[in-house]
């Protein structure tokens, strides 16, 4: 050879990762255990962003510095309770996420007031139709047909701002229905920002608005795709391997799914689709490395026929303990530039998926690959304690 | 060894000058300011020697600005409007059985219709005769009364005739503003989900989708001389043996159709066409405006050249009576229907008017007798038949013959679905939102890709410095992979998303794994006592399955993730799905290529 080569991690090490396993598995399932109490909403929870949660989010840019706690304080003047502000970026760009949680301006009372008010003084016929889940938009059908300046001056009276009054066509045919929209949040922050930070000169940058129905489905079907995703590894992995693998790899997907979740929890950084990508991504990557030590196993159980399980899966997880951190390592470097330059939710991607990967890694060594024993064991002690000498029963080649 | 690294590096190059051949039109696009891309100045610059000037990479909206909207269909409302439409007409068509009816009218949910008679049993009789195949009569009505329900299929056609409807008026309205790539989808959960790209303003589309649809009926003027002078100002529309030759003139061109006359003659009535909408009315506006009187406009709409699934569009105008004679407002409902009356089935749409809008349109009807009439819908005119009889409260559209059953039937029932556009309100919310200013996107793409060129450096100079020659090697795989991914992207018209860009640099990260993976079988081979030849081998061998296995995995989580995902995201999971599929080609295949040349003889070295 000409040139002297170097490895990052010798490649004849002994480290004993099947004596260390009941350890591991203790510290992480109270790491996981951890992260998972730490999402509850009673404990802390995890900060959902508009596309769970449901609300208006907006990406705001002053060309000088203006303060969080100002615009803050502004907007819930406006009557946004639950508003937050974020610096977003680095402090140097001036702009601002704003979210705004409530979605319906009109509450349950607001509609009775408003419909009180116009019975009041047109003749309504039927009951008016209000959507809660829409939340902005009330039909009206009359016995005699106002004008659409008359509806929206009997709608205002009753203190709700009115964007448009659309007529449209009605229940039955010839007739009219008249739909009246209130103003949305967008418009009435913008206005307002623009009147109290004029010369700071605010950019809607962005807008975002999610309703709470679609929001919760997005929730619904985030939780269910990484299940599925998680569900169809093991299979695939199962069918490759051997099913005795798959309590290692459930445990080790669980594992790294929960670990990166960990990341939105704690960091209280915002938790949205990006976050479920990231979440389907790493319990994609961090197999490879589970794959990489179970070809080994199988490798090793070919060539050492008659050799303990245990001591086999230990040689191997040393065999190919440098490639399965190099590997790691080489993605992971891929992330650096987006650590750095990344906004919003690409930092938040990058971060977590960092994480993902370490924590893949981690399983694999001490979760993935030595819980493969584990039902090896529990397979020989029901059968009888004098038959612990003998030889594992040797693996299903695919 | 032989000399079979010569048909693979053959393989690889060819694959190395495909992808930059495809990648020629992007390279055109970007290099445009983005202002340009949309318009003719990027096509105008595309070589005629590249690939179609569509095969570009697309920007998302996320990256070029626009606006992103979910759109719910109301169907709970839509329902509601229509049982209240078929109690009306169900009360009108017993009054004129004779059978005496108090009220008809939706009870409990909306869904039920309660009818108030003296003579409930021949009134249920009557009702189920005639609508048996959708309606029956639940029991529990009570007295001097019946219920009337309808069936649950019948029900839920009813939501998915009010989805369908919703997305004809959005298409046509987009199709009116003349934004570029609209992209228009029917999502699941009576949801209709639109972008578009670089639309600026965000309450104006709000307001425009939000409105239901106005259907207005005209009759079309086939006698007026007004247009025919634009035949001395515009070149006549190129034709072919299907009809036009497409594309037709960008400024627009004339063409005459042969009309029956009311008198009994016919008369070559001249028209504009022109390959859309914006064109078209570009057309109007110089050449027929001016031409004008009070009484007269003109109306827009599409006709089709060729035949069978590959049609191609353009567009039209109709000399129209500016009069509105009839709206929308007075159809109950409007329905495709086969007419056995004339030996075979010939698929008509049946309508029913409301009772006062009965009398308009039988003096319509008329008073126009062989003449054209226009449904015109949101202002462009659907169809044009001529009015055969006279029609009162309950009318029948015929239809031209002399086309396939199938292709007449789905026109009927397009006809259908434009007179309920105007009749039954098939009310659209916004659910999501997402709109993206213009300023936004430069600033991303700037910092996303010069992310995403830093990770790349590292990536690349971590493999040489740790591989030396071999790492060398998976550079230049890795060179290849970023191509290829890029070149399936812009072939099959994925659009480039902020976290896309991501994706991207991860799936090259990923791929460098597979190399090291090979390159610490081949250290450990050697290390064995093998020589480099037989090193390589094993390497690529032995690590081939596990190279597959890892790539399935993260496959399987990317495909899950793009059933899921949309917008942004869904960017990141296509990329993804790319990338790992072209990495498995070039991390095994290209790689192996090259090393075998290298280590084609028993005495080479190798440094790993």
């Amino acid at each position: 050879m000409q040139f002297k080569t170097f490895d990052i991690i010798p490649h004849d090490t002994k480290f004993d990762f099947v004596g260390k396993r009941h350890i591991a598995v203790v510290l992480s399932l109270i790491a996981n255990l951890a992260v998972l109490i730490f999402s509850l909403n009673a404990v802390h929870g995890l900060n959902f962003g508009v596309d769970f949660a449901g609300g208006t989010e907006m990406e705001v840019k002053f060309d000088r510095v203006v303060d969080a706690a100002n615009i803050r304080k502004s907007v819930e003047e406006l009557g946004f309770k639950d508003a937050s502000v974020q610096t977003y970026g680095p402090e140097s760009e001036h702009s601002y996420l704003i979210r705004v949680g409530r979605i319906a301006l009109m509450s349950q009372e607001d509609v009775n007031r408003v419909i009180q008010a116009v019975k009041a003084k047109l003749p309504v016929a039927g009951e008016p139709h209000f959507n809660s889940e829409v939340g902005d938009k009330i039909d009206f059908q009359f016995t005699k047909n106002p004008t659409t300046q008359e509806l929206k001056a009997a709608v205002e009276a009753a203190g709700v701002k009115v964007r448009e009054v659309r007529e449209e066509a009605g229940l039955t045919a010839g007739t009219r229905s008249f739909a009246v929209i209130t103003q949305g949040i967008r418009d009435k922050v913008e206005s307002d920002l623009l009147t109290r930070f004029g010369d700071a000169k605010p950019d809607v940058r962005r807008v975002e608005y999610v309703g709470p129905a679609v929001g919760r489905e997005l929730r619904n079907q985030g939780f269910k795709a990484i299940l599925y995703a998680m569900g169809l590894i093991v299979i695939y992995v199962g069918l490759r391997f051997d099913f005795r693998f798959s309590p290692g790899v459930i445990i080790a997907l669980v594992h790294d799914a929960i670990i990166t979740l960990g990341y939105f929890a704690l960091s209280g950084r915002e938790f949205n689709l990006t976050s479920v990508a990231v979440i389907l991504t790493v319990v994609g990557y961090s197999v490879n490395d589970t794959v990489v030590v179970y070809d080994r196993i199988r490798e090793n159980q070919a060539k050492y026929k008659g050799k303990h399980l245990g001591d086999l899966v230990n040689l191997s997880i040393n065999e190919v303990l440098g490639r399965t951190f190099l590997t790691s390592f080489a993605t992971a470097l891929s992330l650096v530039g987006l650590l750095i330059y990344g906004v919003g939710t690409i930092f938040d991607f990058s971060a977590a998926m960092l994480i993902g990967i370490i924590s893949g890694t981690y399983s694999t060594w001490f979760i993935a690959a030595p819980m493969t024993i584990w039902l090896e064991e529990r397979a020989e002690k029901k059968r009888s304690p004098t038959a612990r000498q003998q030889p594992p029963q040797q693996a299903k080649s695919v | 060894m032989e000399r079979s690294w010569l048909w693979r590096v053959a393989l690889i190059a060819a694959v190395a000058l495909f992808s930059i051949y495809q990648l020629v039109p992007s390279w055109f696009y970007f290099k445009l300011p983005p202002g340009e891309r949309l318009g003719p100045a990027y096509e105008e610059s595309v070589p005629k020697w590249a690939p179609s000037a569509r095969r570009h990479l697309n920007l998302g909206l996320d990256l070029q600005g626009g606006i992103h909207l979910a759109m719910g269909v109301d169907v709970d409302r839509a329902v509601k409007a229509k049982v209240a439409r078929r109690a009306d007409e169900i009360a009108e068509y017993l009054k004129e059985k004779g059978v005496p009816v108090e009220s008809a009218k939706p009870v409990g949910d909306g869904r039920v219709i309660e009818l108030k008679t003296a003579e409930a049993a021949r009134a249920e009789k009557t009702v189920l005769d005639q609508y048996n195949s959708e309606m029956y009569a639940p029991s529990g009505a009570p007295q001097g009364a019946i219920w009337l329900a309808f069936k649950g299929k019948v029900l839920q056609d009813f939501q998915a005739k009010a989805v369908e409807q919703a997305e004809k008026t959005i298409r046509n309205r987009v199709d009116k503003w003349g934004v570029s790539e609209p992209d228009i989808k029917r999502k699941s959960n009576n949801q209709i989900q639109i972008q578009l790209p670089g639309f600026k303003d965000p309450e104006k589309a709000k307001e425009l989708l939000g409105r239901t649809a106005q259907l207005e009926f005209k009759i079309t003027d086939d006698e007026s001389p007004l247009v025919d002078p634009v035949r001395s100002e515009l070149a006549a529309c190129p034709s072919s043996e299907a009809g036009f030759k497409m594309p037709l003139p960008t400024e627009g061109c004339w063409s005459v159709e042969t009309v029956e006359l009311p008198s009994g003659g016919t008369r070559q009535v001249t028209f504009l066409a022109a390959n859309n909408r914006i064109e078209l009315d570009a057309a109007v506006q110089k050449h027929v405006s001016a031409k004008l009187d009070h009484d007269h406009e003109v109306g827009v709409g599409e006709g089709t050249v060729g035949q069978g699934p590959v049609r191609e569009r353009y567009y039209r105008t109709y000399l129209l009576h500016a009069k509105t004679e009839l709206t929308g407002d007075y159809i109950a409902d409007a329905r495709a229907a086969v007419d056995n009356s004339q030996g075979a089935g010939k698929p008509v749409v049946v309508f029913t008017m409301s009772p006062e809008g009965g009398r308009l349109m039988e003096k319509l009807t008329t008073n126009n007798l062989r003449r054209r009439m226009a449904t015109v819908l949101d202002g462009k005119v659907e169809t044009a038949p001529y009015i055969q009889g006279k029609i009162s409260t309950n009318g029948q559209i015929t239809l031209g013959s002399g086309r396939p059953y199938q292709q007449m039937y789905e026109e009927a029932n397009d006809i259908a679905l434009v007179l309920k556009a105007g009749a039954l309100p098939a009310p659209v919310t916004i659910f999501e939102e997402r709109t993206v200013g213009a300023t936004l996107g430069p600033e991303l793409i700037k910092k996303g890709t010069t992310a995403a060129l830093i990770g790349l450096l590292l990536v690349v100079l971590f493999m040489i410095a740790y591989y030396r020659a071999t790492g060398l090697i998976a550079d230049v795989a890795l060179a290849l992979n970023g191509l290829l991914v890029l070149a399936i992207m812009a072939i099959i018209g994925t659009t480039l998303t902020l976290p896309g860009i991501a994706g991207f640099v991860l799936t090259l990260g990923m791929a460098v794994d597979a190399n090291v993976l090979i390159n610490e079988r081949i250290r450990e081979e050697l290390r064995a006592g093998r020589s480099v030849r037989q090193a390589v081998d094993q390497g690529y061998d032995k690590v081939f399955w596990t190279i597959v296995d890892a790539h399935v995995t993260t496959l399987v989580a990317g495909v899950v993730l793009m059933q899921y995902g949309s917008g942004p995201v869904r960017g990141f999971a296509v990329t993804l799905i790319i990338g790992l599929i072209a990495s498995m080609f070039t991390s095994i295949v290209v790689t192996r290529a090259i090393m075998d040349f290298f280590t084609r003889r028993d005495t080479a070295r190798l440094s790993v």
